[in-house]
């Protein structure tokens, strides 16, 4: 087993294969305590985990916390609505002032991308990427990645679909670079104006054609759609954006027949995946979310616990 | 009080040559061999070179408005220290320059000042809001050359028309930042490969080109001067380098930056704030046109764009912070170190560049070039001389430069504005100021 030597998590591109397989490791051993009677292990325990939330989120937020409590840590949430943000304060002067604190780990959300490693500068503490505007959001692709591994044994030599506002998703492109660390192929597919410029160069095939698409893909990856792009003329009707770009029935018969289907949630059915499909597809959409907590778990303490034996897990 | 330079190599844009040179009464009096006249000051300047004073066709000085950023002292020593003696101040301030009131306070807090010639660009239109012209007469009368709206390009066609036709009739010369903000919206980087990568909200060249042709057509049909603000891209150069064939009154500039820095030196800096400008950084490609733009001369002018930004601004996240980086104490240098040294210009086409074409623009005809009766505005430049951007050493309020901590050769030595010495490295003797060198 690889020594882990990360400080921060930032991005799935700075993350090595071995370095995700620590994680999934980990995130195994995880799951565990979260079925016990008593849900909490002491890793963390004395150490401060900030919840530090600058664009709006319950779902990841509410994960990482749990994850945090979990292990015994301190957990302090700040957002930036009910904070000093709204009295304008600056997110750089937001860190520095946190600083004073000596947490342990910042967990960041932030509208903004790839600001984050400017932010090392300004504190001592771990930071964990929670989503930086469109760039990355780590915790996510490893959750979907340790998905597909739990089902389907190995992350190797897939072929990995996304369909959607690929643009605009960080949790896209988290995907892409870890999937294609397992030497996994990617697919992205959606309307032209979703696809950024030049983004074959980064590996991946681009189809706007999701009947095509999806042939013989091992893996589905589903994004949520915004309504809201629809005024920027991203595409033209919500109508027309679900008959070239819903997951039905019998598109999904044209993938293989153990293709997986996820999606980071929340659903908007019958839009993104035709409502349909909702008893066979929802279980393992709810799966995501519990290995959510595992993989949070499992990041948190590795950067958290410092020169720790990753082999097994103190209990 | 009578100067007198001694073994100057003279360059100007078109030669160099070996001389005296005499300052009386703010003017040049003599250049020529073994001038025996006696003067109060004696400069040696064997070994190095001196240069007509440089002209910025495109500073901003945050004045008045924002004086935490920039005030018109700190940004008169930046441009003494840089080599520049004319600045020409683009009217984004608050309140804005549209009125010849604000024009006159600038012309006179700066002469007050005396230490470079401070030209204010007027706005076309009322605050620069693209509605209703100014009254370009008026703003002519109080001393502006140029007008511009600055980074609010016209988008209204019709207007852009009008805004040409009547500066026509003035014979002032309408300054285009060229942006098509529909397109730009609120992008951050050019938009390419690494845009993509990161999720970078960015901006397409063509945003830029295609208002460069609009502008272009307008100006064509009316048939009157045009003056395209910091090209940066590829495909802008493509069809300025076509239509200067046919159209003798169109004329561009540059930034040091589009012609040094790329897309890949923004990601390298973790997307820093000091790395974002408006038009936005370009790719090799760009970078390498514009190098054969400005050896060719398609490419007229090298102007800063110095952008003063406070520190709290640019160490947002990227996609949060303000365009701009700043420009005057580095021009000569980069452009010495990047274009002269690379053999991709010469040092009389950097003179060209930086002080005779903004000159010929302007019509200023008694500036821009060193010789018997001008005004005398010269630097004396050393460039056999290293020296480190440092922060602290800047002496513009505002330290946003993605140069910062790099090697730059070429230093000026001294700046001579309308025959007195404003700055010799490193003091300003008319205020008694150190640039703290």
């Amino acid at each position: 087993m690889v020594e882990w030597t990360k400080k921060h998590i930032l991005e799935i591109k700075d993350l090595t294969r071995q370095e995700m397989e620590v994680v999934f490791n980990l995130a195994s051993s995880f799951k565990e305590v979260s079925q016990r009677e008593v849900k909490k292990t002491p890793a963390l325990r004395g150490k401060t985990v900030v919840n530090l939330f600058f664009e709006n989120s319950t779902r990841t937020r509410t994960s990482f916390e749990l994850a945090a409590k979990r292990l015994s840590a301190d957990v302090l949430n700040f957002s930036s609505s009910t904070s000093s943000i709204s009295k304008g304060e600056s997110v750089v002067d937001t860190i520095k002032n946190l600083e004073s604190y000596r947490p342990d780990i910042l967990i960041i959300r932030i509208d903004t991308g790839a600001c984050l490693k400017n932010f090392l500068n300004y504190t001592r503490a771990s930071i964990i990427n929670a989503g930086d505007g469109k760039n990355e959001h780590p915790t996510q692709a490893l959750l979907d990645m340790f998905t597909v591994k739990e089902v389907k044994g190995s992350l190797d030599n897939l072929n990995v679909l996304i369909v959607g506002d690929i643009m605009h998703s960080r949790v896209c492109r988290s995907n892409i670079f870890g999937f294609q660390k397992f030497s996994s192929k990617v697919r992205v597919c959606g309307p032209p104006a979703f696809i950024p410029f030049e983004f074959e160069k980064l590996g991946v095939d681009v189809f706007y054609d999701l009947d095509r698409a999806i042939e013989d893909v091992d893996v589905i990856i589903m994004l949520r759609i915004q309504r809201e792009r629809q005024n920027l003329a991203y595409f033209s009707t919500l109508r027309e954006y679900v008959e070239n770009f819903s997951l039905t029935p019998e598109r999904l018969k044209r993938a293989k027949k153990d293709c997986i289907v996820m999606h980071p949630g929340p659903v908007n059915w019958d839009v993104e995946i035709s409502s349909t499909l909702k008893d066979e597809l929802h279980p393992l959409i709810l799966k995501q979310v519990e290995n959510g907590l595992a993989i949070r778990m499992a990041v948190l303490y590795l950067v958290g616990a410092e020169k720790r034996e990753h082999k097994t897990l103190r209990r | 009080m009578k100067i007198l330079i001694k073994s100057a190599t003279i360059v100007n844009s078109k030669n160099t040559i070996l001389a005296d040179i005499l300052i009386e009464n703010g003017r040049i009096a003599k250049v020529e061999r073994n001038v025996k006249e006696d003067a109060d000051r004696k400069i040696d300047a064997k070994d190095k070179f001196v240069l007509p004073g440089l002209i910025d066709l495109h500073t901003h000085l945050r004045t008045p408005g924002r004086e935490d950023e920039e005030d018109l002292i700190s940004g008169s020593c930046a441009a003494a220290k840089g080599g520049f003696t004319t600045i020409l101040c683009m009217p984004n301030t608050n309140p804005c320059i549209d009125n010849e009131g604000v024009v006159e306070w600038i012309r006179e807090e700066s002469q007050k000042i005396g230490i470079v010639d401070i030209i204010p660009i007027g706005a076309i239109t009322k605050e620069r809001k693209g509605k209703e012209l100014t009254e370009f007469g008026a703003l002519k009368k109080a001393g502006c050359l140029a007008l511009s709206d600055d980074g609010s390009s016209i988008d209204d066609s019709y207007l852009f028309r009008r805004a040409l036709e009547y500066a026509k009739m003035f014979n002032l010369i309408i300054v285009s930042h060229c942006e098509d903000k529909s397109l730009s919206l609120q992008g951050a980087m050019r938009e390419c490969f690494i845009s993509g990568k990161y999720g970078m909200s960015s901006i397409p060249d063509i945003a830029e080109t295609i208002r460069v042709f609009r502008d272009i057509e307008i100006a064509k049909y009316v048939n009157t001067k045009l003056h395209l603000a910091h090209i940066s891209c590829k495909k802008s150069i493509e069809l300025i380098r076509k239509e200067k064939e046919i159209f003798s009154y169109l004329t561009c500039e540059t930034s040091p930056h589009y012609f040094i820095l790329t897309v890949e030196d923004v990601e390298k800096s973790n997307f820093h704030g000091n790395f974002k400008v408006n038009p936005p950084l370009g790719e090799r490609n760009d970078v390498e046109e514009i190098k054969k733009a400005l050896k060719e001369g398609i490419i007229d002018c090298i102007a800063t764009d110095h952008a003063p930004h406070s520190f709290a601004e640019k160490e947002a996240p990227f996609e949060n912070a303000p365009f701009g980086v700043i420009g005057l104490e580095l021009a000569f240098s980069l452009t010495y170190t990047y274009l002269v040294r690379e053999k991709i210009i010469s040092l009389n086409q950097l003179v060209e560049k930086l002080s005779y074409n903004p000159a010929n623009i302007l019509g200023l005809k008694e500036r821009g070039e060193i010789k018997e009766d001008a005004i005398a505005d010269l630097i004396i430049v050393d460039v056999n001389k290293s020296w480190q951007v440092i922060s602290k050493n800047l002496v513009s309020k505002s330290k946003n430069t993605p140069f910062l901590n790099s090697e730059l050769m070429g230093l000026v030595e001294l700046t001579i504005h309308q025959g007195k010495i404003v700055y010799e490295r490193p003091f300003f003797p008319s205020i008694n100021l150190s640039s703290g060198e």
